[in-house]
């Protein structure tokens, strides 16, 4: 009698220790979140505007049929289930039955074929959709996408703010290619994400609250959201400290990061940025001029120190990167990189016919995308005086005249930070695809040409096996790394910032906060 | 003996020579043209002297000031900071003056022959200045940069271009006056040449105004282009001080030297334009002394 | 403009000559305007690059047969003073254009900054003049006392530091080591309270910015207004009030002063263009959504018509705060007809 009731006793404490535990844990409903966008936003439709800044509140306020937890695995979202074809010609998306939009209209496969059209035509990223030939919709809760040929990178693509859901009845007034300045993309933002527009006042604050009717139970947690823009790095750290804000992300300079790191009432972590996949690196123009030798890109590569940026200009933010894929995606394999060698790159230079001549062996320019890697620019023009190379730093005032230069071709050099978006079909290939050179700004800017290397983009983009597919990636990186169109140096440190009493469940996975926050809380 | 020795000897200074007298007798001003002085100094033979390159990586990043024989410290590449402010003062002062002088140029021709002439061609340079006077000085300047290059003459260009109309005013001001006077009226009635009369007869007499306003837009030019530099529109391949401010504003939580020491630099010698002018205006125009 | 009024100067009925003054001034200030418009427009057209390049980047780039296709669409391939012509005849319709950048037409997207500017701007004036008359009555009532050389010295700080130097030490002293107040922005979305709660929640972000900004301009009112009012007690008039037995303080601010301000605000009228120039600066340090941060994101953008916009404007802001000036000008002294 005695020992059952011992065992009872122990039992009911056992229990109730779980059941407080996992008590503790319970997300709390309600409050209002504090968050930040580092710059303005210009545009709330992320189905016709790419970027992180539009992709945070783009992605609360529609939704996609998939999203990604943090082992890369696709989890259901708009689409309950989904399947692919045994050729991966067709896929087929079930969606849920309750899903409405902010308006109350319920949200059919219609909107989904109508959105994946309005993205084809508007959206910078044309790899996303290309091999989509159509979609039908033979009832209204599923969605047949056809494609042309296997298309792996889909999956992704469907996920995170890539493809958001837009309502027919409001964007399908008028051209397809009129959604780009459609009207709603700014004001009276109609979406089925978790959360609806309160307010957007340019340059100020994006202010968010709970869509009631949100097809998913009990979600989201927040009362509103709101995202107030701040532009200036160190004023957004003492707001991070002082408790100004709660949460933040993309907080990419390395001595703010340290800092943060060491306020006891925040979490600052690397985690989130794995599916945008961020990469530093020196593009370099193969089409003129000493770049065309690969002796000579080699001979650049050993001569800018990846040790110096990791440690001095990235204060150990940084991880670091060898290729062109980003070092969280499954598909990325190291390689040996360059180390830094300066007699290695005297000599190739040497070799390829550079000799010194006057003090110099050849000038070359170098342009920056975007004011943040003026350390790394800086840097470089004092790495490669060291072998005799003059470097001129040129300055853009402003983008579109940057942007052009890359565009056109008319650059030596440029150090610039490039995103992969997920499935290296989005952001990789066009780097490095020859059938893309000189498209415009972030495209194969460097007319870097290789047969084999075409071959294995075609091949990787429609194998459907991800073993294979790895393969075809390895040797993709292998070759990329040892022609050295792009120095790759290391990944940019976006780290995300929470304050760890108040904030619960933050969006640290693969997407970071370019997917619904409906699970995050306040404490 | 000795008093008609003293009045002879002030009766025989020019009147430049006894504002050069009041002028030394100011110490503030005498003491803002020493440092300037200094600063000057430093700007021609400081990077030759000092002789370490603002752009080479000599240490750890971010060391702080007086430390391993850096005295001002490092900055976010290892870059000696002091080298930093050594070479700036070269930029900052060369923009200062060139940006004043084009200003000085333009604003007195427009002034004088605005102040001369009278008439229509009054009325259309007023006209050209108030239009120059309501310009938003800084977003002109900072469009010109951006849409022509962020480079020293550009720059330069800039700050001089939208600057210049205070001068304007105060040459017309000072030619409105002097014009009427006795001597002029002498020189214009007897025929001289209109431009002979206004640089031989006006003009050295509108000077003084003139030198302190040309003295007080040096300063000026110097504060514009660290405001330009700050905002980034500068030339990446040269150093000022406001460059160094705009690039290490990101580190001021806890490098915040890189950011003081530029723009102490910025400030005494902009204090010391300042006191100099004061003393240069109090000198020259002694009966409005305490203007 | 004040140029102007000095040939119109008031006799006669005060009244009438008052409106017909305004009249010929509003005149002559669009005239202005749209001086301004032309060659700001001839400007952005004179320069390498073209919006089709800004708005092909702003889909992600373009090849030739897009950018042509962009050209002809937006009318630029149309002569010059045809383009021209087109802009000025929109803007007399208050049309500024539309942003490419943005994705909002132009007219909108200013004036929604364009308040937080003014509050800044106007607020910076008012307390540079009102500090700075009151230092320069002091001080010039003890012209060589420890006051004066204090007030000179502040002000002379004013004047040399860089303005978004002195900014970021505010910022630093006040936001982060004291927290008196906050880091960024015009208001603190989160708050929850009517019209009082609100009005003061945005005083309280005000007071930096305006303190930076009003700093700059300090120097040379205290400044001023020492002299004018020195100048002032030495006239004949004053003494004559002393003899008269009448109380220092009325003479001081009765009469002394209401003589002396008239220089001093017209310099605070002068100086608008520059305290615009100034709110660009203080703007980018605190994050005050104004036109300041506008401008630098457009000219970062090369969002052609939100710059001309902003530089339209601004010129705007400077030609009504003349005019306001001038009237100010009035109310202190209506004897005066307008100061050159």
């Amino acid at each position: 009698m005695r020992h059952i009731f011992k065992d009872l006793m122990a039992a009911t404490a056992l229990a109730s220790i779980v059941a407080t535990a996992s008590y503790a844990d319970e997300p709390k409903k309600g409050g209002t979140l504090v968050t930040v966008l580092g710059s303005n936003v210009r545009n709330l439709n992320s189905a016709v505007q790419s970027g992180i800044v539009t992709g945070f509140p783009g992605a609360q306020l529609f939704a996609s049929p998939l999203r990604y937890d943090e082992n890369w695995e696709p989890q259901p979202y708009l689409a309950e289930s989904w399947e692919t074809s045994e050729d991966g010609l067709t896929v087929t998306l079930n969606l849920v039955k309750n899903a409405k939009f902010h308006d109350g209209t319920p949200l059919t496969s219609t909107d989904v074929a109508f959105s994946v059209e309005v993205i084809k035509a508007n959206h910078p990223f044309k790899s996303m959709f290309a091999p989509v030939e159509t979609v039908e919709t033979p009832d209204a809760h599923t969605a047949v996408l056809k494609l042309a040929k296997p298309h792996p990178a889909l999956m992704l693509a469907m996920s995170g703010q890539l493809m958001s859901i837009i309502p027919k009845h409001i964007y399908g007034d008028g051209e397809i290619t009129d959604v780009k300045a459609h009207p709603r993309n700014n004001e009276n933002v109609v979406g089925s994400g978790p959360f609806k527009l309160v307010e957007f006042k340019n340059g100020e604050h994006v202010i968010l609250e709970r869509f009631d009717d949100f097809f998913i139970d009990g979600r989201p947690y927040l009362d509103k959201i709101v995202m107030r823009i701040i532009t200036d790095p160190a004023a957004r750290a003492i707001a991070y400290e002082n408790g100004e804000l709660h949460m933040g992300a993309f907080e990419s300079l390395p001595r703010i990061i340290n800092r943060l790191k060491g306020v006891d009432s925040l979490t600052v972590t690397a985690d989130g940025y794995g599916a945008i996949g961020p990469l530093d690196w020196l593009a370099m123009n193969t089409s003129k001029g000493p770049l065309s030798n690969v002796k000579v890109r080699k001979a650049i590569a050993y001569a800018v120190d990846k040790n110096f940026i990791s440690k001095a200009i990235m204060q150990g933010t940084a991880s670091d990167s060898t290729t062109g894929i980003h070092p969280d995606s499954p598909f990325y394999a190291a390689q040996d990189g360059y180390d830094l060698d300066l007699e290695k790159a005297a000599e190739l230079l040497d070799e390829a016919g550079f000799p010194v001549k006057d003090g110099t062996r050849m000038s070359l320019t170098i342009d920056f995308g975007w004011p943040g890697v003026k350390p790394q620019v800086e840097y470089v023009k004092a790495a490669l005086k060291k072998v005799d190379i003059n470097v001129e730093v040129r300055s853009s005032a402003d983008f579109p005249t940057w942007a052009k230069k890359m565009g056109t071709g008319d650059f030596d050099l440029s150090w610039d930070t490039v995103f992969n978006w997920g499935d290296p079909v989005i952001g990789v290939h066009r780097t490095y695809d020859s059938s893309n050179i000189l498209k415009g700004v972030w495209s194969n800017t460097q007319s870097y040409s290789n047969a084999r290397v075409d071959e294995l983009m075609a091949m990787a983009a429609v194998e459907t096996d991800d073993v294979k597919r790895k393969a075809l990636y390895a040797e993709f990186q292998a070759i990329i790394a040892d022609e050295v169109p792009v120095y790759h140096t290391n990944t940019l440190p976006y780290h995300t910032v929470y304050n760890t009493e108040k904030v619960g469940n933050p969006p640290i996975g693969i997407w970071g906060t370019s997917t619904p926050i409906d699970m995050t809380y306040l404490k | 003996m000795s008093d008609l020795s003293t009045t002879t000897s002030h009766v025989s200074l020019s009147p430049w020579g006894q504002a050069w007298r009041r002028f030394r007798g100011n110490y503030a001003a005498l003491v803002g043209l020493i440092v300037l002085g200094i600063v000057i100094f430093t700007a021609i033979f400081g990077p030759a002297i000092y002789g370490i390159d603002p752009f080479e990586m000599v240490w750890a990043p971010f060391s702080p000031p007086g430390v391993d024989g850096y005295i001002l410290g490092t900055d976010y590449l290892g870059r000696d900071l002091m080298a930093g402010i050594i070479n700036g003062a070269r930029v900052s002062i060369i923009i200062g003056l060139s940006a004043a002088f084009m200003s000085v140029v333009i604003g007195v021709s427009v002034g004088a022959l605005a102040g001369f002439y009278r008439g229509w061609i009054e009325e259309v340079l007023m006209r050209i200045t108030e239009f120059f006077q309501v310009l938003p000085t800084l977003l002109f300047a900072m469009v010109i940069v951006a849409l022509f290059g962020a480079s020293l003459p550009m720059i330069t260009f800039a700050i001089g271009i939208v600057s210049w109309t205070a001068v304007a005013r105060i040459t017309r001001s000072e030619f409105l006056r002097i014009r009427e006077l006795e001597f002029v009226m002498a020189s214009r009635s007897s025929g001289t040449r209109p431009l002979r009369i206004i640089f031989s007869v006006i003009l050295p007499n509108a000077l003084p105004p003139i030198i302190v306003q040309s003295a007080l837009m040096v300063g000026s030019a110097i504060l514009f282009e660290a405001g330009l530099s700050f905002l980034g529109l500068t030339d990446p391949n040269v150093v000022s001080w406001g460059q160094i401010i705009g690039s290490n504003r990101q580190y001021i939580l806890d490098a915040g030297y890189t950011v003081t020491f530029p723009g102490i630099a910025i400030f005494i010698t902009v204090l010391c334009i300042s006191l100099v002018g004061d003393g240069l205006n109090d000198a020259l125009n002694p009966k409005l002394k305490d203007r | 403009m004040t140029c102007f009024t000095a040939q119109h100067s008031l006799k006669g009925g005060f009244p009438v000559n008052f409106l017909q003054t305004l009249l010929v001034r509003s005149i002559y200030a669009i005239i202005l305007l749209l001086a301004v418009l032309v060659l700001n427009f001839s400007m952005m057209h004179l320069a390498p690059g073209d919006v089709a390049d800004t708005i092909a980047q702003a889909n992600g780039g373009a090849d030739a047969e897009v950018l042509e296709a962009i050209r002809t669409e937006y009318g630029l391939d149309q002569p010059f003073l045809v383009q021209l012509g087109r802009y000025i005849g929109n803007v007399m319709q208050l049309n500024l254009g539309y942003s490419f950048y943005y994705r909002e037409p132009v007219t909108e997207l200013i004036l929604q900054r364009l308040p937080a500017t003014l509050l800044l701007v106007f607020s910076a004036q008012i307390l540079a003049l009102l500090l700075g008359v009151l230092l320069g009555v002091i001080s010039a009532q003890k012209p060589n006392g420890i006051t004066s050389h204090f007030v000179t010295f502040i002000a002379l700080f004013g004047y040399s530091a860089p303005v978004f130097w002195t900014g970021i030490l505010l910022l630093i002293g006040f936001s982060l080591q004291f927290q008196w107040f906050p880091v960024a922005g015009m208001r603190d979305v989160t708050i929850e309270g009517g019209f009082f709660v609100k009005t003061w929640d945005v005083i309280v972000h005000l007071i930096l910015p305006m303190i930076t900004l009003a700093s700059v301009f300090l120097a040379l009112y205290s400044r001023l207004t020492r002299a004018t009012m020195l100048e002032q007690l030495r006239t004949d008039y004053v003494r004559t009030a002393y003899a008269k037995g009448m109380p220092h303080r009325k003479v001081v601010y009765q009469h002394a002063l209401k003589n002396a301000l008239s220089p001093v605000i017209t310099l605070a009228g002068l100086q608008f263009s520059a305290v615009i120039s100034g709110a660009v600066l203080v703007e980018a340090v605190f994050s005050w959504p104004g036109l300041g941060t506008l401008a630098f994101t457009s000219i970062i953008a090369r969002d052609t018509p939100t710059i001309l916009g902003i530089l339209f404007f601004s010129a705007l802001v400077v030609i009504i705060g003349n005019l306001l000036t001038d009237l100010a000008q009035k109310l202190v002294d209506p004897r005066i007809g307008g100061i050159e």
